[in-house]
C-alpha cells in the first residue's frame, strides 16, 4: 500500500497540501493566542481572569459601627486598599488617588465604592478610622482588617502584612496594590503601584468593558 | 584706650559671627518644606523638602527637630513586590554641589505625636541639623490633600 501511495502521482501534491495545512493551522493558532494575549493586556496586566476567585460572605462592621458584608459588595465594584492609618507616606498618596478615581468614576457610574481596611486594628480604632476615611471622602468605607476572621477581605484575598510591635511607633509593611472586585463578587483585579489617575481610569474601564463582554 | 579696644573686640566679634551665619545660610540651602495635611486624630505626619548643598564638600543632615512634634525621623518608602515598606535612616548625605529633594513615596520626614492639629495657615519652624554643627531654621507650610501631587 505504502509503495502503491509512494509510487502515486498524488504523492507530492498530497504532501505538499499537508505541508500548507499544517503551516496555516499552526499560524492561525500562534495568531489566536497572540490575540488573546494581547486583548488581556489592553484590558490590565493584573487582571484575574479567566479564573477570578468568588468572595464568599462574610461579615464585618464599618467605621461607622454598620453591618458590611457581602451583601454590601454584591452589585458594585469595589476599589479595595489595605494600608493604616499611621502610614504617612505611601497610604495618604494611595488614598489621594483613590478620592479623584472614585470622584471620577461616579460622575459616569453609580455602582463604584471604595474601601480601606486597616492592617493594623489595634490601633486602629473605629474613631481613627472614621476620621480618616472621611477625611478623604465621607462616602469612603472603612473596615477593620479583621485577621483572625478566616472569611474577612484579609483573608479571602490573601493580603501579607508584617509589623515589629515591640517597637514605639511601629511601622507596617502592607500591600501597595489596589484590589477590584466585581458585582458578582469576584476578585477581578489587582492594580499595582504607581498609582495614577489616568491609569486607573482606563484600566477600570477597560477591565467593565471586558467583564460585561464575558459575563 | 582700653574702651576703644574693647569696643574694636566686640565689633570685630560680631562680624564674625554675621560671616559664620552668611556662610552656613550659603553652603546650604533648605527649601520647599511642606506638611502634608492630615486628618485631626492622626498621630504621625509627613514633611518633605529639598537640600541643595552649595559647599566644596559633603554635608550630612543628622537631625531635624520642631517643638511641634515629639520627634522627628528621617525615612524612605520602598516598594519591592507589591509590598510598601519604610526603612529608617540615622542621616542624609548631601553630597558637594547637589541637590537632595525628600518628595511622596520616596525619602520623607516623619513627624511623631502632633501636639495640636495643623491647619493651612499654620507655619511651624524645624531646626535642620547637620554634623559640622550648622543649624539652619525653616519655616514650613501646610498643604491640602489635593495639592499632595503636586
Amino acid at each position: 500500500m505504502l509503495t502503491k501511495l509512494s509510487n502515486s502521482k498524488f504523492l507530492i501534491p498530497a504532501m505538499a497540501f499537508l505541508v500548507v495545512l499544517a503551516t496555516g493551522a499552526g499560524f492561525y493558532i500562534s495568531l489566536k493566542q497572540s490575540q488573546n494575549r494581547q486583548e488581556r493586556s489592553e484590558v490590565s496586566q493584573g487582571l484575574f481572569w479567566p479564573n477570578p476567585k468568588q468572595i464568599k460572605d462574610f461579615s464585618s462592621e464599618d467605621h461607622n459601627g454598620n453591618i458590611f458584608g457581602s451583601k454590601q459588595i454584591n452589585g458594585k465594584w469595589s476599589f479595595i486598599f489595605f494600608g493604616y492609618t499611621n502610614c504617612p507616606d505611601i497610604c495618604p498618596i494611595t488614598m489621594s488617588v483613590m478620592v479623584d478615581v472614585y470622584r471620577n468614576l461616579t460622575t459616569e457610574f453609580d455602582d463604584i465604592q471604595t474601601i480601606f481596611v486597616t492592617v493594623d486594628p489595634e490601633r486602629d480604632t473605629k474613631e481613627k478610622l472614621s476620621s480618616y476615611v472621611n477625611f478623604f471622602d465621607k462616602n469612603f468605607i472603612g473596615l477593620n482588617g479583621e485577621p483572625e476572621n478566616k472569611n474577612s477581605l484579609v483573608r479571602q484575598i490573601g493580603i501579607a502584612y508584617f509589623s515589629n510591635k515591640e517597637k514605639d511607633n511601629y511601622l507596617v509593611d502592607h500591600s501597595a496594590s489596589i484590589f477590584v472586585i466585581d458585582p458578582k463578587m469576584r476578585l477581578i483585579a489587582k492594580l499595582s503601584p504607581p498609582h495614577q489617575l489616568e491609569k486607573i481610569i482606563d484600566q477600570f474601564k477597560n477591565i467593565k468593558r471586558f467583564v460585561d463582554e464575558k459575563g | 584706650m582700653k574702651k576703644v579696644n574693647t569696643i574694636f573686640f566686640f565689633l570685630l566679634l560680631f562680624l564674625n559671627i554675621n560671616i559664620v551665619l552668611a556662610e552656613n545660610s550659603q553652603k546650604i540651602h533648605i527649601y520647599d518644606l511642606w506638611i502634608n495635611e492630615a486628618p485631626p486624630t492622626a498621630t504621625v505626619l509627613v514633611a518633605y523638602v529639598v537640600l541643595k548643598n552649595n559647599s566644596k564638600r559633603l554635608m550630612t543632615l543628622n537631625s531635624v527637630s520642631c517643638p511641634l512634634f515629639s520627634s522627628i525621623e528621617i525615612h524612605r518608602s520602598i516598594i519591592k513586590n507589591d509590598i510598601a515598606s519604610m526603612e529608617r535612616h540615622s542621616m542624609l548625605e548631601i553630597p558637594s554641589k547637589s541637590t537632595i529633594k525628600l518628595s511622596p513615596g520616596d525619602f520623607h520626614l516623619m513627624l511623631f505625636n502632633p501636639k495640636i492639629p495643623l491647619n493651612t495657615h499654620d507655619t511651624p519652624i524645624f531646626t535642620f541639623s547637620f554634623l559640622d554643627g550648622t543649624q539652619i531654621p525653616v519655616t514650613a507650610t501646610i498643604r491640602k490633600r489635593k495639592d499632595m501631587m503636586h
